[in-house]
């Protein structure tokens, strides 16, 4: 059993040592990455004092089974997005490790500045790592509206500390319930404009498209699985559990989260770069699955989580990598890529089907549970979602036929009018692709060996008495 | 063999096709000839059973079982046979492909997925094996001509299918089953719920069937499919949208849930609006067919407008229409898979489906003429084929309930049949050969055995119709409707009897006297296509002679040559991406200030309407 400060300790103090020693940071960053990856899953669960003092007066760690599955995904996902990634590190390494303790704070902490400091963390080393790509002006506006998020949380919290005199999660969400409701009203709107911005909800999220659009083959997957994970998986846990917004306003909510799923799907829809196009599949994604989060579907959302962010991995890799290796990637110069290189075909058509949740593949359980947990609120929850995955459908399979298809429109499809273009350094990626494609298959077809964490993970979000009793049991 | 163990080796050995299609390409081919053998054989075996339960998995929570029952195995059979008879050309057709491996494997999994759809027991099988069905027919697509019609076939299959998807959530939430069975009990008592349902879930079958609105991806999708796939797509994957029309009004009994709604011609209103549908698609599969240059955009349409005669049928859920309706779908599944292959014979051999091109391969191609020719009378319901048998059972069907407009419509769609299907025949086999076209040879014999047996089952069951209805019958007496009534080879409706046997005499008669008075007077002299008066001019290009050019042009004349559908979808699609052109210019624009704007306006919103908390 490994107790999780070290998930965050261990990549701090690996970060510090490889500004000493550059030439070993390649060395302390996978060692890092794969320390995580593994002890992610020896995790051991309950909650943890920092420095000595009990909550609600001192910082606390939590792990409960919502948390321990989100720290295994990530960094999972994160290890991945090294490996697929790991010709771009170049000078990033020190950063890197900085965003696998700042991510891993984020998701266990019960804090709620504690998970302020750890946002600041993250995005800082995001706006680092998002300089890269050398579109500076995408950067900044990524800063500017970072920053705005930041503040707005900030204040949030502010207003919430000043009425309740607490920061830790337990304690407010204990509390919550019997404060006013202007109070209640300016708090969640702050908190949720706030994490908003990170979580690439509408309107909150102008600066998605300079950056997704332009990421490398390292930002890519970094920032659309492991940054959109996190960012999420914190929404889950303040409005699921800790801030539950009271019925009227999260109406607004869900509004917002089925805006920016069905926008975002017909913005994917109008474009015709790669990056582009999934740049608003993941803002798309994301507010569906915070719509399930919002309307207490959180077995569906946490589901549509683990698949979208497996998903995107692939998606990303291999977007940024045929830009990388070609300077471009517009679709319609990419026809027939994948008939040079099948591996990758095979795991983004998988994943692609798999997001759209199409039977055979795991996203298909995803759609499911989705609709039954929608259902049982309303029917037009369900006709919107519906609504957008016909879209989304629509855009991927034009893709997926665009990229295994060479041919001229009215011509029989043959490899002469096949591409010019290459992916290089691809091998890892395949590797990759191949393993998540047959994870998705398998899961497609008999989902119970991964659900069975993740159903439990999604009751212990509803259930808020046992985290209460949990964190505060000692006092 | 059970129907579970048989869906699971057909999936692994899809991924063996594909394995060995890579090592070598005719083998895996060949794999796929042995196993849809295979397919059809066990399915055979099933013929008399009904109400075998097999459990499949468990899905999560949920469990995916199958059926089985009369209805199930007749759709199997027509369905497995096409496929079989199909799978004949793949060998041939390997080389050309640009990826047989992805080809062969889609083609069994399809084939698979839709005996997953026809046994499912509950809607979610159902569902879970017609989505399957879909995306792997959907990859097929593009191997042939066009990269953009799968994504139209995808764009009106998923409009389909995900209306189903609902309309299926919305009965789970409504019921708490999947069951088919006992949605259609628990459906009984709400009449109201079930109006909601019939018309979303019926959807998903007019997609798949191309009624119209939804025709458009047939003759795109069809028409641009690598030749092999066409008759699968048009012969049966077609049919799987009359299954779940099927299921909707005829296994859910709409007919009796219904029956206090106001009543149209004695069906219920829901009924009727879907027949008329599809009386509008016969018109319009029929009309756009006249005017088609593309022999297998042609069939693809003649397929519009016979899905119209299948859910006319289908819908009337009577003794007489119900019974046209279902061998129908027998009728053309052998007759539109004959056209098809006779077409991919010819573009096996010439390399083109355009009719202008093409001329007098009656010499070089006889049996595919035969194939070809034997086909269309059957489509266009002349006796003694089957077609004639469900087209007259369904114009009984009509007829008996008064419903003039409809009846209207599928006598026209049948006239207009002589004029379509008459069009490729003169076109392609009859009049000229083309000079391009002189050293043509009949297809390789394993190419003619799928060809000669759509014949024979087409010319025998025209004989003996009886043979299929009374299975038909039993489907009847399963979902609660009168059986179609025979005797011997007699076939008995409100309005009178027809002896398929008397009839087939006659025509044989007939048939004989004209070929005495062929043989005995004087020949035709066969000139030469480029033998021509042209005022000195030099002829280089065959095509402008070619007398099947602008066939009908006056016919075309008479009605408009837009495809309003068609734009119609189009200008969806366009408001659709300007859309999200918009969305990106106002939420995403370069500047922040936008942005900022919309936070304020969120802020605002919330603070004004937020006092209500």
């Amino acid at each position: 059993m490994i107790n999780p400060v070290l998930l965050i300790a261990i990549p701090l103090l690996a970060a510090f040592i490889s500004v000493f020693i550059q030439k070993l940071s390649w060395v302390l960053l996978f060692g890092v990455s794969i320390f995580t990856a593994i002890s992610g899953f020896f995790l051991q669960k309950g909650m943890f004092m920092i420095g000595g003092w009990k909550p609600p007066f001192g910082i606390n760690l939590m792990i409960d089974d919502y948390s321990f599955i989100i720290i295994i995904v990530i960094n999972l996902l994160f290890f991945l997005t090294l490996l697929s990634g790991m010709w771009e590190l170049k000078k990033n390494k020190t950063i890197l490790m900085v965003i696998l303790a700042g991510i891993n704070g984020l998701v266990m902490t019960g804090d709620l500045f504690n998970l302020f400091v750890f946002l600041e963390i993250i995005t800082i080393s995001g706006y680092i790592l998002a300089a890269s790509s050398d579109k500076y002006y995408s950067v900044f506006k990524y800063l500017v509206l970072g920053t705005l998020g930041s503040s707005l949380y900030l204040f949030g919290i502010m207003v919430l500390y000043g009425t309740l005199g607490t920061l830790n999660m337990a304690d407010i969400s204990q509390q919550f319930p019997n404060v006013s409701g202007s109070v209640k009203i300016i708090s969640l709107t702050f908190v949720f404009a706030g994490l908003g911005v990170e979580a690439k909800l509408l309107p909150f999220n102008a600066w998605v498209k300079g950056i997704y659009g332009n990421t490398t083959p390292l930002t890519g997957p970094l920032f659309s699985t492991v940054f959109a994970t996190g960012a999420i998986a914190v929404f889950g846990r303040i409005f699921g559990q800790i801030l539950v917004p009271d019925s009227t306003l999260i109406f607004a909510f869900i509004a917002l989260g089925l805006i920016t799923f069905i926008f975002a799907e017909t913005s994917a829809m109008a474009s015709k770069k790669l990056r582009e196009l999934l740049t608003f599949s993941s803002i798309g994604q994301a507010g569906l699955i915070i719509t399930m989060f919002m309307i207490g579907g959180f077995y569906a959302a946490l589901i549509q989580l683990i698949n979208n962010a497996f998903a995107k991995t692939i998606l990303f890799s291999y977007a940024t990598k045929a830009y990388k290796s070609n300077g471009d990637d517009t679709i319609n110069n990419m026809s027939g890529l994948f008939r040079k290189n099948v591996m990758m075909g095979f795991g983004f058509t998988v994943a692609t089907l798999s997001l759209i949740g199409l039977p055979l593949f795991f996203g298909f359980y995803a759609k499911i549970n989705m609709l039954q947990s929608a259902f049982a609120l309303n029917m037009w929850i369900p006709a919107l979602i519906i609504l957008g995955s016909i879209i989304e459908g629509i855009y991927y399979i034009r893709l997926l036929v665009k990229l295994w298809n060479p041919g001229e429109e009215g011509q029989e499809s043959s490899e002469l009018a096949q591409s010019q273009f290459v992916i290089k350094n691809g091998f890892s990626l395949s590797l990759i692709a191949v393993l998540i494609g047959i994870i998705f298959v398998v899961s497609g077809i008999i989902p119970d060996f991964l659900t069975e964490n993740i159903a439990k993970a999604a009751d212990s979000l509803s259930d808020a008495a046992t985290y209460l009793s949990t964190v505060l049991g000692g006092i | 063999m059970t129907i579970n163990s048989l869906i699971a080796q057909g999936m692994i050995s899809s991924l063996l096709v594909y394995l060995l299609t890579k090592l070598n390409k005719k083998l895996g081919a060949f794999l796929t000839v042995l196993f849809s053998g295979y397919l059809l054989f066990v399915i055979f075996g099933f013929q008399n059973s009904a109400g075998e339960v097999f459990s499949l998995i468990h899905f999560g929570e949920f469990e995916l079982t199958f059926m089985t029952s009369h209805y199930a195995w007749y759709f199997a059979i027509v369905l497995t046979l096409t496929y079989f008879l199909v799978s004949f050309f793949n060998p041939y057709w390997m080389k050309k492909m640009v990826n047989p491996a992805a080809y062969n494997m889609l083609f069994m999994v399809s084939m698979v997925g839709t005996v997953g759809v026809f046994y499912a027991k509950d809607f979610l099988t159902l569902f879970i094996f017609y989505e399957i069905v879909v995306w792997s027919s959907l990859f097929i697509i593009p191997m042939g001509k066009s990269r953009k019609t799968p994504v139209i076939y995808y764009t009106i299959s998923s409009i389909g299918s995900f209306a189903m998807l609902y309309a299926i959530f919305y009965l789970y939430h409504s019921v708490g089953s999947f069951d088919i069975q006992a949605v259609s009990e628990a459906m009984s008592q709400a009449p109201n719920t079930y109006r909601f349902v019939f018309f979303t879930m019926i959807v998903a079958g007019l997609t798949k069937l191309g009624i119209f609105p939804f025709h458009t991806w047939l003759p795109a999708a069809h028409g641009s499919a690598p030749h092999t796939f066409s008759p699968v797509l048009s012969g049966g994957l077609v049919k799987v949208g009359g299954f779940i029309a099927l299921i909707t009004a005829t296994v859910i009994p709409s007919f009796k849930i219904l029956a206090g709604d106001l009543q149209l011609m004695g069906v219920p209103f829901e009924n009727y609006l879907i027949m008329l549908l599809g009386a509008v698609s016969i018109v319009v599969g029929t009309l756009m067919a006249i005017k088609q240059e593309d022999a297998k955009k042609l069939i693809a349409y003649s397929t519009v407008s016979n899905s119209g005669y299948i859910i006319i049928g289908l819908m009337l859920n009577d003794q007489v229409g119900f019974a046209g309706g279902m061998m129908h779908v027998f009728n053309h599944a052998m007759a539109s898979g004959a056209m098809f292959l006779s077409f991919a014979a010819i573009a096996y051999r010439t390399g083109t489906t355009k009719m202008s091109e093409l001329g007098g391969l009656i010499k070089r191609m006889p049996l595919t003429f035969a194939a070809y020719l034997i086909a269309i009378i059957s489509l266009a319901g002349i006796p003694p084929m089957s077609g004639f048998a469900s087209k007259w059972l369904i114009f009984q069907g009509l007829a008996s309930n008064g419903m003039m407009f409809i009846a209207l419509a599928a006598f026209f769609g049948s006239i207009g049949s002589f004029l379509y299907v008459f069009r490729p025949l003169s076109a392609a086999f009859l009049g000229q050969l083309s000079p391009k076209h002189k050293d043509v040879k009949e297809v390789p014999w394993m190419m003619q055995i799928p060809l000669i047996i759509m014949s024979f089952l087409t010319i025998f069951y025209g004989i003996f119709p009886g043979r299929i209805l009374a299975y038909i019958s039993k489907i009847q007496e399963s979902v609660g409707l009168k059986g179609v009534e025979i005797e011997g080879t007699k076939i008995i409706a409100a309005t009178g009897m027809w002896d398929s046997l008397v009839i087939t005499l006659v025509f044989g008669g007939g048939f004989m006297l004209a070929a005495i008075l062929f043989f005995i007077s004087p020949k035709a002299k066969p000139v030469d296509q480029m033998n021509t008066y042209t005022s000195g001019e030099f002829i280089y290009d065959p095509d402008h002679y070619h007398y099947a050019k602008n066939y009908y042009a006056t016919f075309e004349n008479n009605y408009g040559n837009k495809k309003r559908v068609e734009l119609f979808f189009d200008a969806v699609a366009l408001r659709v991406k300007e859309f999200g052109e918009m969305v990106k210019t106002m939420f995403f624009a370069k500047s922040v200030s936008f942005s900022i704007f919309w936070i304020m306006l969120f802020f605002t919103l919330v603070y004004f309407w937020g006092d209500k908390v």
